[in-house]
């Protein structure tokens, strides 16, 4: 029962990690109709550019994440730009020309940090806590609070602000959105960069429980696909649900499975999807004649 | 005749060009570049796979370097570990392949698009996961020690003698694959890619041709992995990650998904690009990527679709010129002198003036009667077959069915979560004559046809076509039985020929008709022919013969209207369901329609039509049925239903004021 629990914290906090890089890929896709593949990359460089401030700029870990997750909005802007013809486009172009951006970011990521990756120390050095004989490590807990706090952030920005309300409009019907004023373009470009700044928080978050390389996005980028797709594509409840699961899934498939834990993780996935295929709060599609 | 270059004779040149060239070209290569050679045309074979299942059937298919490895180590396996022979272990290779590409496919039966991609992808990561791991496939290390393929004393251990052997798989796969592309199969499945459902309601089998679609891929990439084992002696998983395949995905994008030429371009180029530019990793990575959004955003249909872009643009202009000819609109009604031959043919292609002359399409589907048993040639008879099991099953309809019903539908109920569209709906269509269906908007009427069609399955009620019962049988299934439909918003097979969009639908072979693709080949082409001539007849009753190879989008709207009823006429069916055809159409094409209706009803297939046009309703319609929220509230004579309380008020308002005109509907 210990290690159940052992596994299910662990589990729960690469979930959370999962979540927020799921959030980033369901904001841009329910906003503009974009399935981003580049965001594995984007995270990626906002690992590196927080890892930078971090340790080379000796910035605090606090004011390393925030700058980094505004560089990497930036970066987030230009390639909105450059990707905006394969908005709403078919699925084949978008897959394959934001893998295309993945690339170059990671060739600029070689060419600037090199090829050889690097290990961050943890920011919290305080003991883990132990509760009922499961050791939870207190930067696990950090990484759970400031996810919980950027979903709800979020939400709020969504719900309670005009601008969100804007992008709420245009995720709804963009056409008609344009109709009533909206400026559809800077629409999208906001969610890009809020999408950016997402994936660099998870990355900068991740960099310590992980090691900051290259191609540390490609993993963590499919598995928080999988888990935007599991919880419902374009959900914000989804994508937190569906990267607390993926999360769950992958750690007890680590625990009881060992090197496998990848097949089987991708194998319970797929039938999972199979049996639901719009996912837990899932977007509905219904064929019109 | 015999000078003239058409595009067709421009590409047999071609080919046979570029054959040669690929003949000599080892002569010209050092050993490193031998070796090149040899990795692009694998990754040419894998290409192809990927273009059939991803450009032509439109399913996402991002495991294909796993069904590559699948061939490769179970060649690897079966060689080393159980000591089997090369080319036993192959065969035994490619079955597994196929069997591994079946397991992928499963998904797609459910789940499509980005769904799609990210599961077959996982399916990869989990298939590295797995040689990674097992004992059986020697983890990270791999399995080296694999034999040289034997091959009637040829000695396939020199690089230059392997080539030939991959040159010749290659050519055989890409013919089969343009092969499977031009006829049926690929027709379909181009169909299924630019509208499952469409494609569905005209009779394919969307589910079946999915799996044929990851079947007919991994079959390419078993044959890829089996020949990388026999050239390689080596297999290890860092081949098969899922950075190869993006890279094998970029190949078929960069070179054009749509066309199998330009996946082999793109993979032959790619590959040659990537070792020249090996030692430069970070700037050669940085120039793909580059490459990779640039070709993405400028040229969305690859480097192959670069020409055809611009050739298109000039036909287009040619055909939309022709189009408002009045003669050419005549031909459907019969009575035109046509004078198609003054329509710019696009692809060069002329017709004797007597085939030119104004057929009534009426003449066609009567072919479903003894007509059809003329073509007593192998390929139409199985199609001849499944006609006469069809009429075994009308035969049956005089039990429990009112003699000259066609279609009864009784108390048809459909909700959806809540909202009910169809309450308690009974109906009759009597064979022969032209049944209007008229009501206000969101009446329910296009969901009536979509339950008849099969895109609903109802949620109560029955609904039984010439005595069986239809109601939630696929669509596919309820084309074959004969009911055809059209769209209220077009749905015309985008990416597909006028031509090809008919050829679709009158196609009436079953999905398991297609091993003759590797049986009996011949027969699948002499059975393409004859569909050919007939489609191109049943154009010309149209008066659409001059479009034959125009795309439907190039063409005015009115003629994309007709168009997608002459392709639901294609099936030959016994009740033809349209939905608004007119539509958006002017005046004189509304007259045209009329027209072409009663053709279609004098020459025996029943018609259900939909339309908000009273006057059209009024003028065509022997009895009108009226729905309102769901329900049949009158039917009857046209003049009748037009005077009935019920229906005055359904259109107009309770508190409508008598001469208040009557709200435009619009769709």
């Amino acid at each position: 029962m210990q290690s159940f629990f052992q596994t299910l914290v662990s589990g729960l906090s690469f979930g959370a990690v999962y979540a927020l890089v799921a959030l980033g890929f369901s904001l841009v896709y329910r906003t503009m109709g974009l399935v981003n593949f580049a965001h594995g990359a984007v995270l990626m460089i906002g690992a590196y550019v927080a890892s930078t401030f971090y340790l080379s700029a000796r910035l605090p870990f606090v004011a390393a994440v925030p700058a980094a997750m505004a560089v990497t909005s930036a970066v987030g802007l230009v390639i909105e730009r450059v990707l905006r013809p394969l908005e709403n486009r078919d699925f084949d172009l978008m897959l394959i020309g934001t893998i295309g951006a993945g690339t170059v970011l990671e060739a600029v990521a070689i060419l600037i940090w090199s090829s050889s990756g690097r290990g961050v120390p943890s920011p919290v050095r305080t003991a883990p806590l132990i509760v009922g004989g499961v050791r939870i490590g207190t930067y696990n807990l950090v990484v759970i609070g400031v996810v919980a706090v950027a979903m709800a952030a979020l939400t709020l920005f969504l719900q309670h602000t005009k601008r969100g309300a804007a992008m709420q409009a245009v995720a709804m019907d963009h056409e008609a959105a344009t109709a009533v004023g909206i400026h559809v373009g800077r629409s999208n470009a906001i969610a890009f960069a809020i999408g950016a700044g997402l994936a660099a928080l998870a990355g900068s978050l991740a960099s310590p429980m992980l090691y900051v390389s290259p191609t540390m996005g490609d993993s963590l980028g499919i598995q928080g696909f999988a888990a935007a797709i599991l919880g419902g594509f374009g959900s914000i409840p989804g994508a937190i649900v569906g990267g607390l699961g993926i999360g769950v899934i992958g750690s007890f498939a680590a625990q009881w499975f060992q090197g496998y834990s990848d097949l089987v993780t991708f194998v319970v996935f797929t039938v999972l999807v199979m049996i639901k295929p719009t996912g837990i709060f899932g977007e509905r599609t219904v064929s019109r004649a | 005749m015999s000078t003239v270059l058409t595009p067709f004779r421009v590409r047999l040149l071609g080919l046979a060009v570029l054959a040669v060239v690929a003949w000599l070209l080892p002569y010209r290569l050092n050993i490193y570049w031998i070796s090149v050679a040899d990795t692009a045309l694998l990754f040419a074979l894998l290409a192809i796979g990927m273009g059939l299942v991803m450009g032509i059937a439109g399913q996402v298919n991002l495991a294909q370097i796993a069904f590559f490895g699948v061939g490769a180590y179970a060649t690897a396996i079966l060689t080393t570990h159980d000591g089997y022979g090369f080319w036993v272990a192959a065969l035994l290779a490619m079955v597994a392949a196929v069997l591994a590409g079946l397991v992928a496919g499963v998904p797609a039966l459910r789940i499509q698009s980005h769904y799609l991609g990210i599961v077959t992808l996982g399916l990869a990561v989990a298939f590295v996961d797995w040689i990674t791991n097992a004992p059986v496939t020697g983890g990270d290390s791999g399995i080296s020690g694999i034999p040289t393929p034997p091959l009637f004393g040829i000695d396939l251990t020199s690089q230059y003698l392997y080539y030939y052997l991959e040159l010749v798989v290659l050519a055989l796969g890409l013919l089969f694959g343009l092969f499977v592309v031009r006829t049926p199969l690929g027709r379909r499945m181009r169909a299924m890619r630019d509208d499952a459902l469409a494609a569905g309601a005209a009779g394919a089998e969307i589910g079946v041709l999915r799996m044929m679609a990851f079947g007919l891929a991994s079959v390419y990439g078993g044959a890829a992995g089996v020949l990388y084992a026999g050239l390689i002696h080596y297999v290890a998983p860092e081949t098969f990650s899922i950075a190869d395949m993006f890279l094998l995905l970029a190949m078929v994008i960069i070179g054009g998904r749509q066309s199998l030429a330009g996946c082999v371009i793109g993979a032959v180029g790619l590959t040659v690009a990537q070792q020249e530019l090996t030692n430069l990793a970070a700037y050669a990575q940085l120039g793909y990527g580059v490459v990779v959004v640039a070709v993405v955003v400028f040229a969305p249909a690859g480097l192959v679709g670069i020409p055809a872009r611009l050739r298109r643009r000039r036909v287009r202009s040619v055909a939309a010129l022709e189009a408002f000819q009045p003669s050419m609109l005549g031909g459907a009604e019969g009575r035109a002198e046509a004078s198609a031959a003054a329509v710019a043919v696009p692809k060069g292609r002329r017709f004797p003036p007597w085939l030119q002359a104004g057929r009534a399409p009426r003449r066609l589907p009567s072919r479903r009667g003894g007509d059809s048993r003329r073509g007593s040639k192998p390929a139409e008879r199985s199609e001849a077959l499944a006609r006469r099991k069809t009429q075994r099953g009308l035969g049956a309809e005089g039990r429990g069915a009112v003699p000259g019903v066609l279609l009864s539908v009784s108390g048809l109920v459909m909700r959806f979560r809540g909202v009910t569209a169809l309450d308690d709906v009974s109906l009759e269509v009597r064979a022969g004559e032209i049944l209007g269906v008229v009501g206000p908007n969101g009446s329910g009427k296009t969901t009536l046809f979509n339950v008849i069609s099969g895109l609903y399955r109802p949620s109560g009620g029955s609904v039984r076509f010439a005595g069986r019962s239809i109601a939630g049988a696929r669509s596919y299934r309820i084309s074959q039985l004969g009911i055809a439909r059209t769209f209220q918003h077009l749905r015309l097979f985008r990416h597909l020929t006028v031509l090809d969009n008919v050829l679709v639908s009158m196609d009436r072979t079953r999905s398991w008709w297609s091993w003759r693709y590797i049986c009996w080949p011949f027969g699948v082409w002499r059975y393409d022919h004859a569909l050919r001539s007939r489609a191109l007849a049943l154009l010309r009753g149209f008066g659409l013969a001059g479009f034959a190879s125009a795309l439907p989008a190039e063409l005015p709207y009115g003629i994309q209207r007709r168009l997608e009823i002459a392709r639901a006429l294609a099936s030959s069916p016994r009740l033809l369901l349209l939905d608004e055809p007119a539509a958006g159409l002017n005046g004189d094409e509304q007259r045209q329609l009329a027209g072409i209706v009663r053709a279609i009803r004098d020459s025996g297939v029943t018609v259900m039509i939909i339309e908000h046009n009273m006057g059209l309703v009024m003028s065509l319609c022997e009895r009108v049925v009226v729905l309102d929220s769901g329900a049949v509230i009158a039917s009857g004579e046209p003049g009748e239903v037009a005077r009935d309380p019920a229906v005055l008020e359904a259109y107009l308002g309770k508190s409508a004021l008598p001469g208040l005109p009557v709200p435009e509907a619009s769709p």
